[in-house]
Formats: C-alpha cells, sequence, structure tokens
C-alpha cells in the first residue's frame, strides 16, 4: 500500500557496493525526471556518492546526517523545508535518509525508530515524493532491521522492492507513543511543582546541571526548556508536576511528568507559525540532544536529555573495516 | 518593569514567566495608542520564557513600522530562543545592538 503521495522506502543493505546499487540508480532516476534530489548522509557516504555520480553530483542536494538528525526529531522539519522549498506542482521529489546507525546509544536509536514512523504521518497524504532510508544489516541488530519493515510501507530487499505486509499503516504510525523508558536513578533528585514553583523548577536544573559540569551554554538551553516543558503541565497538564533530575554516561537528564496527554504526535517537531502556536516541546527539542515523550494512560513523561559533549559523527564504512 | 524617559520606554529587570507575563502585557497594551517607536530596555532581564517573548511578539505584530518594538541589550540567551522559534524576523520588531544610550 501507498502512503498517499508519500513513498516510504526502507533498503535493506550489507556492504560498500550494495549501498551504491542501491542508491546510486534511485539518484539518477530522480535526475532523469528533474526531481529535486536531496541526499542526507555521513560526509563519509555523502563523499563516496559524490564520486559514483561524477559530473551528475552537483545536480544532488547533500546534508550531512551528524548535523541534521543529531537530534532525531530534527529530521522531520529538515524533509519539511525541502519539500516545501524545492515542491513544484506536477513533479515528485526524492530523498535518501539513514538516521539509525548501530553507534547511536538506545535512547537515541528509539527515537530514530519513533521518527520513521512519524514520517508516515508528518508527509501521508501531502505532495508526492519517495523516501528510501538505507538500514545497515550488517551492522544493525536484528530487532532495528525488523522494525524497519513496521515503519516503512515498501522495503527492498536484495535488490527487489515488496510491500511491506508488516508496515503498522499510516494511522498506527500516529499513535500515542507509549514504549518504556530506562528507570530514572533511584537517587534522582525530585520536585514536585505548581504554577508558582517555576522559578524553582529553573534553580534546580541550573545548579544540577552546574554541579554535573555542563558547560554555562547547555546549562541556559535545559534550564529554558525544563521551564517551558514544566509550563506545559501547569497550563495543560493538570496544573501541576513532578520532576526528576539526574546523571547518566555523560548526560544530565531532567524529566517532567504530569496528567496531561499529547494528541498531537507533530508536536514536536512542527515549525511555530507565530506567536499563538503551541512552541514549548519545539523549543525543547532546539535547545536539548534529544528529548523523549511518552503518552500513558496516568499521563504523559518529557525527558530532557542535554550531554556533556556533543556525541560522535555517524559511521562512514566502520564495516568494511571491521 | 520601569518606565525610561530618553528614549520613551520601559526596562524589564529580574525574571519573566507564566506568574508575572500577564502584568508586561497588560502594560503592553496601555502603549497600544503611543505614537512612537516603542524602547525596550532588557539588558538586566535574566530570564524570559516563551510566554514573555510571545508577548514582545504579539505586540510588535499589531504596530507599524512607526511605532515599532525597539528591542536594546537583548541578552544572547533571548536571542537563542527568539531565533530558535523563527520570530526574530516578526515585522515591527527592531534589535539595537548600540546600548540604551541610542
Amino acid at each position: 500500500m501507498s502512503v498517499d503521495g508519500f513513498r516510504h522506502q526502507a533498503l535493506f543493505y550489507s556492504g560498500e557496493s550494495d549501498f551504491l546499487q542501491g542508491t546510486v540508480p534511485f539518484i539518477r532516476q530522480g535526475l532523469e525526471r528533474a526531481e529535486p534530489v536531496l541526499v542526507v548522509e555521513s560526509a563519509e557516504k555523502i563523499s563516496l556518492l559524490r564520486h559514483e555520480l561524477g559530473e551528475d553530483a552537483p545536480s544532488v542536494m547533500f546534508a550531512d546526517m551528524a548535523e541534521v538528525g543529531s537530534n532525531p526529531a530534527h529530521i522531520v522539519p529538515a524533509w519539511r523545508d525541502f519539500v516545501d522549498q524545492h515542491g513544484r506542482d506536477g513533479v515528485a521529489l526524492r530523498g535518501i535518509g539513514e538516521p539509525i546507525w548501530a553507534a547511536r546509544p538506545d535512547d537515541e536509536l528509539v527515537e530514530c525508530q519513533r521518527h520513521e514512523s512519524l514520517l508516515n504521518v508528518a508527509f501521508g497524504g501531502g505532495r508526492p515524493w519517495t523516501l528510501l532510508c538505507p538500514y545497515d544489516t550488517a551492522a544493525l541488530k536484528p530487532h532495528v532491521v525488523d522494525e524497519a519493515r513496521r515503519s516503512h510501507a515498501f522495503v527492498i530487499e536484495r535488490h527487489v522492492e515488496l510491500p511491506s505486509p508488516h508496515f503498522r499503516g499510516v494511522s498506527a504510525s500516529g499513535a500515542a507513543f507509549d514504549g518504556p523508558l530506562s528507570p530514572p536513578p533511584l537517587n534522582a533528585t525530585s520536585m514536585s511543582f505548581g504554577p508558582d514553583d517555576l522559578r524553582g523548577v529553573r534553580g534546580l536544573v541550573a545548579s544540577f546541571g552546574a554541579a554535573a559540569g555542563l558547560d554555562v551554554e547547555k546549562i541556559g538551553d535545559l534550564v529554558a526548556a525544563a521551564n517551558e516543558i514544566a509550563t506545559n503541565s501547569v497550563q495543560h497538564g493538570g496544573g501541576s508536576g513532578n520532576m526528576l533530575v539526574w546523571e547518566d554516561a555523560g548526560s544530565v537528564i531532567v524529566e517532567v511528568r504530569d496528567s496531561g496527554r499529547y494528541d498531537n504526535p507533530l508536536a514536536d517537531r512542527a515549525r511555530p507559525a507565530g506567536p499563538r502556536s503551541a512552541c514549548g516541546l519545539w523549543l525543547a527539542n532546539r535547545l536539548c540532544d534529544l528529548v523523549q515523550i511518552r503518552t500513558y494512560r496516568t499521563g504523559t513523561v518529557v525527558r530532557l536529555v542535554e550531554r556533556r559533549e556533543r556525541r560522535q559523527a555517524p559511521p562512514g564504512w566502520a564495516w568494511a573495516t571491521n | 518593569m520601569l518606565q525610561t524617559r530618553s528614549p520613551a520606554g520601559l526596562k524589564l529587570t529580574g525574571e519573566i514567566d507564566i506568574s508575572n507575563v500577564d502584568v508586561m502585557s497588560q502594560v503592553l497594551r496601555d502603549y497600544a495608542d503611543f505614537d512612537r517607536p516603542l524602547h525596550l530596555d532588557l539588558s538586566e532581564l535574566l530570564f524570559c520564557d516563551v510566554s514573555g517573548i510571545r508577548a514582545l511578539v504579539a505586540y510588535a505584530q499589531t504596530v507599524d513600522n512607526d511605532r515599532r518594538l525597539i528591542l536594546h541589550g537583548l541578552p544572547v540567551r533571548i536571542e537563542k530562543v527568539l531565533d530558535a522559534l523563527g520570530w526574530s524576523e516578526t515585522s515591527g520588531l527592531e534589535f539595537c545592538r548600540c546600548g540604551i544610550e541610542s
């Protein structure tokens, strides 16, 4: 089943030549049809593709996934910009995006998987375009490859493209996300807050961030993001909430729980139109390295992750040297 | 929130969040029939949440260029949030980098 005008395809590949066989003809076909083509890949794969494409390379747009998708929630807005800025009536578009690589930490990986599902919601029913998502089956764990069969309407495997019988469909792709989060440590610092406690929320995050060695810029980012999420709890999430703060493997994590629910699955990745639009979650994603949102029967959990140091770039050909 | 005489406008100090933003919005509304640019000194503003930024942007959107909002001493933190929200280019909003004495 096609997702209306949006065709979301997973490409399973193993090795460099397999990758090129799956991507280069796809790019060339787009160029022959005068379709705008954007490739969001690692810097190494971009230089390999440029070399393979030769004189066609300047007709293709490239972006580094390490910059675009370090926070997976930034990828939908990036594709949105591409489709809005380059889409013309009567001409489709095509893209290649590889957001998932083996070294992604678990919390990022699960958000990348959520991102893959949300693409179906963000672009289903809109302008016709095809997004090809390479998955390195030699490096990724089997459950990651299995999830790609559920988040993509089409799968290309051994160079054969077929509708995925496991695709969860557009509507389930946007259903409230209630997947588990790793449990907070027992010694996490906890604070309940209401409408009059936002200053205290900011103070706790600031002092915890400083004690954990975050730099001043990141402390300011985390304080502003935590303040907006706590403000959401006060204004839309039942009037109060609970905040936990802890340190984990080079990150400072702020978790806000309240009794509200997020109805809009794209709430954190829709660019605010103007001063009347909701924008707390959007801002949190702009300021934090990772934002995890879960909606359970009992309420909502928003987890903000600020890493002490920037993460490493996605690998180019790690599997080729292994 | 203090009134400034030269240039005619206001100085915001301390922290703005949903607990006090209504006060700021009301003061801005009181300037609805102000016939000149409104100068706001933000150099001593320690924190401003999205609701505060919203109020400033909403004011700027309703005024024409002769009555634009001129922000002085915009703290880099608030500028970063304004950029992240994509509201830096709001019509009626001007940023003065040359100090409050301008």
